[in-house]
């Protein structure tokens, strides 16, 4: 459904995208995840055609973006990471119109309005101006005004940016409802975990490239996870040498990063420790992108 | 490889052009019965949209409709009495009606600038409307406001003070090309400012002076010699022109008063159409 090769991109010297590539399949939900500047919002601006990328390509079901910019808007629906809303208007005003610039007409655009107010819990506020709205409510109503069109292709840049659990929690089952229903969904967040609730497959960006791509699994394993380790004794513990690289203390605690925790501890064990508790952390997304971009873990 | 039936003789050897550079055939496409339908029904969904947000927000058009008409009732005495009752009526009209109609670019320009401030102008860019689309679902809303500005000054004066129309189509033709002047003025200022702050600025004291400078309040025989050499850059001095030429049912008057406001119209367009086509979005700003 979204297919980008080679995309590059400059602000006078600086590369926003340098060789950016990304596919994603009907009825995926590919997170797209990275430090500030890595070029993910310059990736979903070239998308929607609002930036002309300086050289490369980028399809959306199969109509080239530069060549027929409207009939790739067509087939997307867009949800910038800014608020973007007609506060002045209602909910309903809100979305009426961008159900009508999706092509909906009379009964399928109020049946679209309806059914996505319900998914997002916004049927009691249809008729609010969208300022009055509280910040949760105003971020649903961006989103549902890039979901009602029931477009192919769904881009959410950052769509849930300060919203609250409830939002968040509508926002994620809604996304995986249109996904399942065969949607390719571009989604891109700082909130990891919403990446795991949603299944999503993984796309990490940095310095305007795509570095990693795959499912979670795949791009998890290998990754060292922890042991931990809540020593009883006072008397200093001499790790064994395979061990003491990869070791820190924390409040008493012993972290061992570990690839095999079980023959780390028996390692542990036959030296003499003798912890009271022992914790096993699985490696997890926020290890992989630190992994994947020291240069936000330094800055952490 | 084609039949050898179809197959063309060997051309003859031709000299070797330097290699062109790389670049996609250009594509036009031409709207079919269907596509126009959609486009129409995606303007119209503009328009409706628009015309909901300037009622939702209706004081700036209270105002300006108000105004006027208050501002016209009570100084068309002074302009009798400087200039006597048919040419005075006439004058005091004109003078409400570019004054005010200026002063209406805050319903041009704010509704620009409004989409820019909240970031609405390119969420409406990323859908499937074209441009011309989203300007003429802008514009027909805020053209029909003004128009309808002007139609109450002007039928203020007709009933009210007795003003006499000589010829409505040229007082029609006058009013449009203003109209599209100030459309296209206001656009480009709401392109150009940076606040609502700035748009303000602009539209009040820009609106005073064009409408000073060009013989809108005062004729131009009882300013000062400088003001009347620079008075044709003002298109205020345009409308108030064809304006007269209208009311006294003068064709060739109107008309070319009327292309000068087209030019104007034309001009500030584009400046509005330039800008708006580099955007706003974050990408922008860098």
């Amino acid at each position: 459904m979204l297919v980008a090769e080679g995309l590059v991109k400059r602000y006078g010297a600086r590369r926003a995208l340098d060789g950016f590539d990304l596919t994603i399949e009907p009825g995926e939900i590919a997170g797209l995840v990275g430090h500030n500047g890595a070029g993910k919002t310059t990736f979903v601006e070239v998308v929607t055609g609002l930036v002309r990328p300086d050289s490369g390509r980028v399809s959306v079901g199969g109509m080239d973006v530069r060549r027929d910019p409207r009939g790739a808007r067509q087939r997307l629906g867009f949800a910038p990471q800014e608020l973007a809303l007609y506060v002045s208007a209602t909910v309903r005003d809100n979305l009426r119109l961008f159900a009508a610039l999706a092509g909906l007409r009379r009964a399928a655009l109020h049946r679209a309005v309806a059914r996505v107010a319900e998914e997002l819990q916004l049927t009691g506020v249809l008729d609010q101006r969208a300022g009055l709205l509280s910040g949760g409510q105003q971020r649903r109503t961006q989103a549902a005004g890039a979901l009602v069109g029931s477009a192919p292709l769904l881009l959410l840049d950052e769509p849930t940016a300060g919203a609250d659990p409830q939002t968040r929690a509508a926002l994620l089952a809604t996304v995986r409802d249109r996904a399942a229903a065969g949607a390719a969904v571009l989604y891109t967040t700082h909130y990891l975990p919403e990446l795991a609730d949603l299944g999503a497959t993984l796309a990490v960006a940095r310095s305007g490239r795509v570095i990693a791509r795959g499912t979670q699994d795949d791009l998890v394993r290998g990754l060292p996870g922890e042991l931990r380790l809540r020593l009883g004794g006072t008397e200093p513990l001499a790790l064994p040498a395979g061990i003491a690289g990869r070791s820190r203390v924390i409040d008493g605690e012993l972290r061992v990063a570990s690839t095999d925790p079980p023959a780390d501890l028996a390692t542990l064990l036959a030296a003499g420790c003798s912890p009271v508790a022992v914790d096993v952390r699985s490696p997890s997304l926020d290890d992989l992108y630190h992994a994947l971009a020291p240069e936000v873990s330094r800055a952490a | 490889m084609l039949p050898e039936t179809v197959r063309s003789p060997a051309p003859p050897p031709r000299p070797a052009l330097p290699p062109r550079p790389a670049r996609p055939p250009r594509v036009i496409v031409v709207p079919q019965p269907d596509a126009w339908r959609a486009a129409l029904a995606r303007t119209g969904a503009i328009v409706r949209h628009n015309t909901i947000l300037m009622l939702r927000e209706p004081g700036p058009l209270a105002s300006r409709i108000v105004l006027p008409l208050a501002f016209l009732a009570i100084l068309h005495p002074l302009y009798e009495a400087a200039q006597g009752r048919s040419a005075g009526v006439g004058q005091a009209v004109i003078a409400t009606l570019v004054t005010f109609s200026l002063l209406a670019l805050s319903i041009a320009g704010g509704s620009i600038l409004t989409e820019r401030i909240f970031h609405t102008w390119e969420r409406v860019r990323a859908s499937a409307a074209r441009p011309a689309e989203v300007l003429v679902g802008k514009a027909v809303p805020v053209m029909a406001a003004l128009l309808a500005q002007q139609a109450l000054i002007v039928g203020f004066g007709v009933v009210v003070l007795g003003l006499t129309v000589t010829s409505l189509p040229l007082l029609a033709l006058a009013m449009v090309t203003w109209t599209l002047a100030l459309l296209a003025l206001g656009a480009a200022l709401g392109v150009l400012a940076r606040s609502f702050a700035e748009l303000s600025a602009a539209y009040d004291i820009g609106g005073m002076i064009l409408s000073s400078l060009g013989g809108a309040l005062v004729p131009l025989a009882a300013m000062p010699g400088w003001v009347r050499h620079v008075a044709p850059v003002s298109p205020g001095y345009w409308v108030a022109a064809a304006l007269r030429a209208a009311l006294r049912g003068d064709s060739a008057g109107t008309l070319s008063a009327s292309a000068a406001l087209l030019g104007f119209a034309l001009a500030f367009g584009l400046v509005a159409a330039v800008r708006a086509g580099r955007g706003w979005g974050r990408s922008a700003r860098m």
